[in-house]
């Protein structure tokens, strides 16, 4: 086992102490809990866009009542999953980031202060005509954005809805296992599928008609990727259910080491 | 009528020394004047009291002065004053008349006469014939040198360049053996190096010979506008903005609105309007382009030529440019991932002439490295070797610990900077500057500035303003219009975060400073040290101007590209080769340089160096350097450019020894100019002739007034010449102030009523 396997194997048995139906508390490494400041300033934020549901949506999946959860679709795993992964983060890297997460919105300018932002259910985001371009400014300027937790050919499409908005015309790619992304800190060769909670009760690594995991990326004029996309897959969960003794290992290190790639891919190109 | 006066001319009296001719001792006169004018005073007190009331007052002593005046001159001339002066004696002397030959000189300036026309015209009516009567006459021709001629007939201004000090230095030295009285220099002054050197006025008083000039040529053009100098950097990089100094005079359209061009062959590179300035002063105007593609330029600045311009053939000045390509490898050191990184890494990816290479501390001992040109390179981290870190250009150190540095690597990093004259640049950050330890580390006297004690980083925002150095420093220059530069940097959005640098060093330049709360704190901060050059960048913030500036704002990509360009521009490489000046005029000869150092950039005291020149019209030179005496590492040959035009020459240097190995190359570029020097600089320079006379003891004429030429060049101490003694006694005037004293007395005691 490398050293950090072994490290996310502990963070994960050190959380089970906390209980079993803790998945809306975070444990309290002494590194941000449920009453540290958010005023903190810092060099990384975790930026999760809340962005406005399509009104199709928000009819039929609105309320999303899974689980007892109740809430918008962005803020799904809200904020275990962001919390979880901060620990993670500064357990492993040298990143300067807050303990605590925060929510952006494509309302102001305020977005352009952070240049990293995840987005999750993203089947279900719709866009203004504003905030289209602000989106797309934000990209085109050096903005990273990580979507995640949307899966089949459906939620493909009404996903592509949005993007198209923000940017018409330039292709998605599918990412391949020696791309410069998938070795910024740790080498992620041989990757899986990894489910979200639901792999607990159904067994299955798949939702809907999502059966192969789709690594996608956007790219930028210089070949930068500018949005990586995992379709099929729920990064999210595997961050929020790490701590949870019957949510496998594998599934969790492996998220946290494509989520920390990716982020330290977005703070060197 | 001074003639009539004073019985001599007046060259006499101006070259003449004052003497005393009686044996009686010359200490005598003024005590003998002094005690009669004193006795005279007590006659006229002592009779004062009964002399008629009129005259007990001023008047008195106004008769006392008169009387006193003329008393005087009678005991002077007792004394018997005369002047000597030397003359050249008749039928033994030659006189040498030069004649300016240049091209200027076919200018046709002198009522409506060329210049050259108008010179021969005054010798043939009178000069010549007035000379000839008591000397003999010698006839030059000046051009770069002195020639001598037959007759008047075989001189037509065709010569490309005027040298008058080297032709009259010439001269003298000729003519050491002939009794040459004087020197007539018929000319319009346009000398075409700097002035007359020392050494032909050394030449010329040793063997005390008189110039004397006649100017022709109108003093100043009625319409011209004139390009003086263009001042350029000779070497650049490819897409940089350059600066180009263009000074120029004009005549006649004061005020008036004139264009600057700038051009590349066929291609215009600027195109500037100015306003002219008030006639003849010297006027300076800056410009700022882009270089353009890789390659040896011959850039052309040009004045749009107005209407009604005399002389169209000095509104244009060609300058040689060498802009290359080679990229220029910097290190950059990152101790935390942080945006900074990041979008340095995008401004430079832009840059096609620096590649930036970076080591990034991802997590406590992982490095990730990015822009290396093969797998081996930093493998093992920051470098220990010289020959691996001082191939690059320059560094960048960002938010690491000044402890993350081994000694060793500590004491490379002064190295790096003193001795092979590399850039580095300290950025802020959460463990940079003091709050990395970096005051107490032996690198301290690296900053320019004296660290802060306490904590100085502080994640809040900071506006930023240029200071009156960042105005006119190229690293700040976002728009080319300072005062519109000014105000964009007064405008830009607030840095995320920044770091209290200290206070500068005397010696380094604060080229900008930011204002966060209610203290100001310098922000960019350069100076040079030893053979380098670092610089501290107080913020780790300055991505903002990239993300919240509007999409497309290039502020953010080009200052990083500037500063990137200073920190490497002057690193130089393992050869440098270079010479003294890189626009010949007339005068091909050239002297090449080149420093060459090895790989750990010691002077490379054993090394074979050659250089290759390629010139117009096929002119193909391989030429070898020789290792100077006295520094190690110094190369140096020497070579003449023949053909006029652009040149290129590339230095290449190798060890020695059974496998020689490449140090290096440098290419230097220049050019040699024949013939346009006569077009510039065409009015009289009538100051440079009026010097030349006083300074050998002759005189300028002009060329309307030569009568007296003849009988004045005689005066002279040169050649065979007798020293005479004039009696000054019986000059007219003497008889006439004898007469007009008393007379004078006469008139006003009538006046008085005191006769």
């Amino acid at each position: 086992m490398t050293l950090s396997q072994i490290a996310l194997v502990s963070v994960a048995v050190a959380g089970c102490y906390v209980g079993l139906r803790a998945y809306q508390r975070t444990a309290d490494f002494g590194f941000g809990n449920d009453d540290s400041p958010t005023n903190i300033k810092a060099e990384f934020y975790w930026s999760r866009l809340a962005y406005h549901t399509s009104m199709a949506a928000s009819s039929t999946y609105g309320r999303h009542s899974f689980w007892g959860f109740w809430g918008p679709p962005w803020a799904r795993d809200y904020p275990k999953a962001d919390r979880q992964f901060l620990i993670a983060m500064h357990r492993l890297t040298r990143i300067d980031g807050r303990p605590t997460e925060q929510v952006v919105t494509l309302d102001s300018d305020e977005i352009f202060n952070y240049p990293w932002i995840y987005a999750v259910q993203v089947q279900l985001w719709s866009f203004t005509d504003a905030e289209a371009k602000r989106l797309r400014e934000y990209l085109l300027k050096g903005g990273f954005l990580m979507v995640d937790d949307f899966h089949g050919t459906e939620d493909w499409e009404n996903f592509m809805n949005g993007m198209r908005q923000v940017l018409p015309d330039r292709p998605v790619e599918d990412l391949q296992s020696g791309d410069e992304i998938f070795h910024t800190l740790y080498d992620v060769d041989d990757k899986m599928q990894i489910p979200g909670e639901q792999w607990i009760r159904t067994g299955r690594t798949y939702e809907k008609d999502g059966y192969q995991p789709k690594w996608r990326a956007i790219r930028d004029d210089k070949g930068r990727i500018i949005v990586a996309i995992c379709h099929n897959m729920h990064l999210g969960d595997a961050w929020e259910w790490a701590d949870d003794p019957n949510y496998p290992e594998q599934f969790a290190s492996m998220a946290f080491r494509v989520g920390l790639d990716y982020i330290l891919y977005g703070m060197t190109h | 009528m001074f003639q009539f006066l004073f019985k001599y001319p007046s060259p006499v009296f101006t070259k003449g020394r004052f003497v005393l001719l009686s044996t009686w001792p010359a200490w005598l006169l003024p005590v003998l004047i002094a005690a009669c004018a004193c006795g005279l005073a007590m006659l006229i007190r002592w009779r004062q009291r009964d002399a008629a009331p009129k005259l007990r007052s001023w008047r008195a002593w106004m008769l006392w002065g008169m009387q006193a005046v003329f008393v005087a001159l009678i005991l002077l001339l007792l004394w018997q004053p005369a002047i000597t002066v030397s003359a050249l004696s008749s039928q033994q002397n030659m006189i040498a008349v030069v004649v300016d030959d240049s091209r200027s000189m076919a200018i046709a300036d002198s009522n409506g006469k060329t210049r050259e026309a108008a010179a021969i015209d005054a010798l043939e009516n009178g000069v010549l014939s007035g000379l000839q009567s008591r000397f003999q006459t010698r006839l030059y021709r000046l051009g770069s040198g002195v020639k001598q001629t037959d007759g008047l007939m075989g001189i037509a201004p065709v010569e490309s360049a005027t040298h008058i000090g080297n032709g009259l230095k010439q001269l003298a030295a000729e003519t050491a053996d002939l009794p040459i009285g004087a020197i007539l220099l018929l000319s319009d002054g346009g000398e075409n190096s700097t002035g007359i050197s020392a050494d032909a006025l050394q030449a010329l008083q040793n063997r005390r010979l008189p110039v004397h000039t006649v100017g022709f040529g109108g003093l100043e053009r009625a319409h011209d506008v004139e390009l003086e100098d263009v001042s350029i950097a000779p070497s650049t990089v490819v897409n940089a903005r350059l600066t180009a100094t263009i000074s120029l005079k004009q005549h006649g359209y004061a005020g008036q609105k004139a264009t600057l061009t700038i051009r590349d062959g066929d291609k215009t590179l600027a195109v500037r309007e100015i306003t002219l300035s008030s006639n003849g002063t010297l006027q300076t105007e800056q410009v700022f382009f882009s270089a353009g593609g890789a390659g040896a330029k011959a850039l052309r600045f040009a004045v749009v030529p107005l209407a009604g311009e005399e002389n169209l053939s000095n509104n244009a000045i060609t300058r040689p440019v060498l802009v290359s390509d080679a990229k220029r490898r910097i290190l950059y050191v990152e101790g935390e991932p942080r945006w900074e990184f990041k979008f340095i890494r995008r401004a430079e990816e832009d840059d096609p002439t620096v590649q930036l290479v970076s080591m990034l501390r991802t997590s406590e001992n992982k490095i990730y490295r990015q822009g290396i040109s093969d797998p081996t390179e930093l493998a093992d981290g920051f470098p220990v070797r010289p020959e691996n870190l001082f191939g690059y250009s320059g560094i960048i150190i960002g938010s690491v610990a000044a402890d993350y540095f081994t000694p060793l690597q500590q004491e490379l990093l002064r190295e790096y900077v003193d001795r092979r004259g590399g850039g580095v640049l300290f950025l802020g950050g959460r463990s940079a500057l003091s709050d990395g330890g970096w005051s107490a580390s032996s690198l301290n006297e690296l900053l320019p500035t004296f660290l802060p004690s306490g904590r100085a980083f502080q994640r809040n925002s900071a506006t930023v303003e240029l200071t009156a150095e960042g105005i006119d420093s190229p690293i700040t220059r976002l728009l080319d219009d300072p005062a519109k530069n000014a105000e964009r940097w007064k405008k830009l959005t607030y840095l995320a975060d920044y770091q209290d640098a200290g206070s500068p060093k005397p010696g380094s330049t604060v080229l900008v400073q930011m204002k966060a709360g209610n203290r100001r704190l310098p922000l960019l901060i350069t100076q040079n040290y030893g053979h380098g050059r670092t610089a501290i960048m107080a913020t780790g913030g300055t991505w903002r101007w990239q993300m919240s500036e509007p999409l497309g704002d290039p502020s953010h990509d080009l200052f990083w590209q500037q500063l990137s360009r200073w920190l490497v521009a002057d690193s130089p490489g393992p050869v440098t080769a270079s010479m003294p000046v890189r626009t010949l005029m007339d005068e091909g000869h050239v002297q090449l340089s080149a420093q060459v150092r090895d790989q750990e950039f010691q002077p490379a005291a054993d090394a074979r160096v050659t250089a290759h020149i390629m010139g117009p019209e096929g002119t193909n030179a391989l030429i070898d350097l020789a290792p100077s005496r006295d520094t190690p590492g110094l190369y140096q040959a020497e070579w003449t450019a023949e053909k006029p035009g652009a040149y290129l020459a590339e230095v290449a240097a190798e060890t020695t020894g059974s496998q020689p190995r490449q140090l290096g190359r440098d290419v230097v570029t220049f050019q040699r100019e024949d013939g346009i020097a006569e077009n510039f600089h065409t009015e009289q320079n009538r100051a440079l002739l009026e010097q030349l006379a006083s300074q050998t003891g002759g005189r300028y004429w002009e060329p309307s007034n030569l009568k007296n030429l003849p009988r004045d060049i005689s005066y002279s101490e040169a050649g065979i010449s007798v020293r005479t003694t004039n009696e000054l006694w019986n000059m007219p005037i003497v008889f006439f102030v004898l007469l007009a004293l008393p007379i004078a007395e006469w008139l006003l005691r009538r006046k008085w009523g005191v006769v």
